[in-house]
């Protein structure tokens, strides 16, 4: 369903977030709670940020490939102050910024914010999975802990 | 193999300075016109001489035809506008010169303080409508994130604590008390630091260089023809840029290996003196991280020792590093202290030292400079600069 969704819909659906025509299958993926990164068909390479060549084969065959979500907390800020997004009160306590080295490659990272866990838990080295939360009306990749019940988050 | 042809090749010849401040209200180009002039005078030239600009592209910054008709010159015959941190601006000029594109080059920065990064900025009518460059969203690792986040990892690496950014921030200050141009004239302690407002934690208040108003200015020419200048000429021995493909901030493979790296061997191999003949050392501190960095990544101590380094290195009753007793770091207090300048600050005092111009902060006999502005990421530079004398 949301795979038809035309470009200009999906543009106006996440008008809050970065949207162009290398990172649009990113972002889509959003709307379906997947989270979708390029991977080169021809040397199986991931790459972070989305790009539409390969950068390790020069390859134009790269396609938009969910990843399992989980990982490991690589870097850890705690903003207290910042940009804002709806569901973001940095009046309420410091909001965590992650960015997780995923399971699929070695130095393939994502970065998002962490639910369901302390400011004073978080550290760099746990071991996290994906969730989904909504922001600004459309749905939002994070992580939590790994292991947690809950299928699908908060 | 790392060529060098230009090697002692270009000299600067001039240089001028607004001096920082957090209350000004000119715009770039007030700014950048004063430390023009002031630099063109300083070379005992007039705007006739001035063949070559380089304008740095800070957003808001005028371009180099701005301040070519501002200035009133007769004939340019190269001029450019590149990326800020200072020097993709001094690389272009020397080899402007020696390849013969110019002989004579003005390179000018302004910076001002933004209405995103300034409070006071933000209610002046004439600065409020700068568009920011800050990131959109909160989940973002990237410039000034980018370092924090690293941050975060630098500490967790190698098991230490907050002590070597600590002494960065102070030794700045320090340093800033003595310098007639900087910003601010407040002294800070240890403690003063470790309590400072947190922005984004693990970095504080102190730890990210200080937004100020204000304009530094240079004019480089061929060594021979600053023979006959009235100052003694700062020769540009060796320079470098240098970054990894692999440089998107959240994606950079590791601390191990990025920008400062690439800078650090190129200017090992283009150069004929290394730190231990170095007699004053200007690392950027755009973000105490940063600065840490070239500290260890120039080889003054191992990764992750920098606190210990500093610690040893500590003058008690000065509040401030001098290396081995006898090299100071950041005389002028760097970006941190003196304002942020995207290392034009950095240059400027390594050319005054190595002139024997800078009064009470002169370091006696100061012959070489070592100066690495900018981060980790895509602006890591560095520079060897000597005095001719």
């Amino acid at each position: 369903m949301t795979d038809t969704l035309s470009d200009a819909d999906l543009v106006a659906r996440l008008a809050h977030l970065p949207v162009d025509r290398d990172t649009a299958e990113h972002y889509r993926g959003y709307l379906r709670h997947e989270l979708v990164l390029n991977r080169c068909a021809d040397c199986g390479r991931w790459h972070q940020p989305m790009r539409p060549m390969c950068p390790s084969c020069w390859s134009w065959n790269v396609v938009p490939t969910p990843v399992s979500g989980r990982g490991t907390v690589h870097l850890f800020i705690a903003l207290h102050q910042g940009p804002p997004a709806d569901g973001v009160d940095y009046s309420q306590g410091p909001h965590p910024v992650v960015t997780v080295e995923l399971e699929e490659q070695p130095a393939l990272r994502f970065t998002s914010t962490i639910v369901d866990c302390a400011l004073d838990d978080i550290h760099i080295g746990m071991p996290v999975e994906l969730a989904w939360i909504e922001r600004s009306g459309a749905p939002y990749p994070v992580f939590r802990p790994a292991g947690l019940t809950d299928g699908e988050g908060r | 193999m790392a060529r060098n042809p230009v090697k002692d090749q270009v000299a600067i010849v001039g240089i001028g300075c607004t001096g920082f401040s957090r209350h000004d209200t000119r715009t770039p180009l007030a700014l950048g016109l004063e430390a023009a002039t002031k630099a063109i005078r300083d070379a005992g030239l007039t705007a006739k001489d001035i063949d070559g600009i380089v304008a740095l592209g800070e957003p808001g910054a005028p371009g180099p035809h701005q301040f070519a008709s501002a200035l009133g010159v007769d004939t340019i015959t190269h001029w450019t506008r590149p990326a800020p941190v200072v020097m993709f601006s001094l690389v272009d000029a020397v080899n402007a010169i020696y390849a013969g594109s110019a002989d004579t080059v003005l390179v000018v920065s302004a910076m001002i303080r933004l209405p995103w990064n300034s409070r006071s900025a933000a209610n002046d009518p004439f600065r409020r409508s700068v568009p920011s460059s800050m990131a959109a969203i909160p989940e973002s690792v990237a410039m000034a994130t980018g370092y924090t986040a690293w941050a975060s990892r630098y500490l967790y690496e190698y098991g230490v604590t907050r002590e070597a950014w600590a002494r960065i921030a102070v030794n700045g200050r320090t340093n800033s008390l003595r310098n007639p141009l900087a910003a601010i004239d407040k002294p800070l302690t240890l403690d003063d630091y470790y309590e400072a407002r947190m922005i984004r934690d693990p970095l504080c208040m102190l730890d990210m260089d200080l937004p100020a108003d204000g304009a530094d200015a240079f004019v480089l020419t061929s060594a021979e023809r600053a023979k006959s200048l009235p100052h003694t000429p700062v020769l540009v021995h060796a320079t470098a840029t240098g970054m990894v493909g692999e440089n998107t901030e959240d994606q950079l493979v590791s601390l191990q290996r990025h920008g400062q790296h690439v800078v650090v061997e190129q200017l090992k191999a283009k150069g004929d003196f290394w730190i231990d003949e170095v007699d004053v050392f200007y690392p950027y501190d755009g973000f105490t991280i940063i600065t840490t960095g070239w500290i260890e990544n120039t080889g003054y101590c191992a990764p992750g020792k920098a606190g210990e380094f500093l610690r040893e290195h500590w003058v008690e009753d000065e509040n401030r590093v001098m290396i081995d007793g006898k090299v100071p770091i950041n005389t002028h207090g760097g970006g941190l202290s003196e304002g942020a300048t995207r290392g034009t600050g950095h240059i400027r005092e390594a050319v005054t030292q190595l002139r024997g111009e800078a009064g009470e902060r002169q370091v006696d006999g100061a012959r070489t400079a070592l100066v690495t502005p900018g981060g980790f990421f895509f602006n890591s530079q560095g520079a060897l600069l000597r005095s001719a004398d």
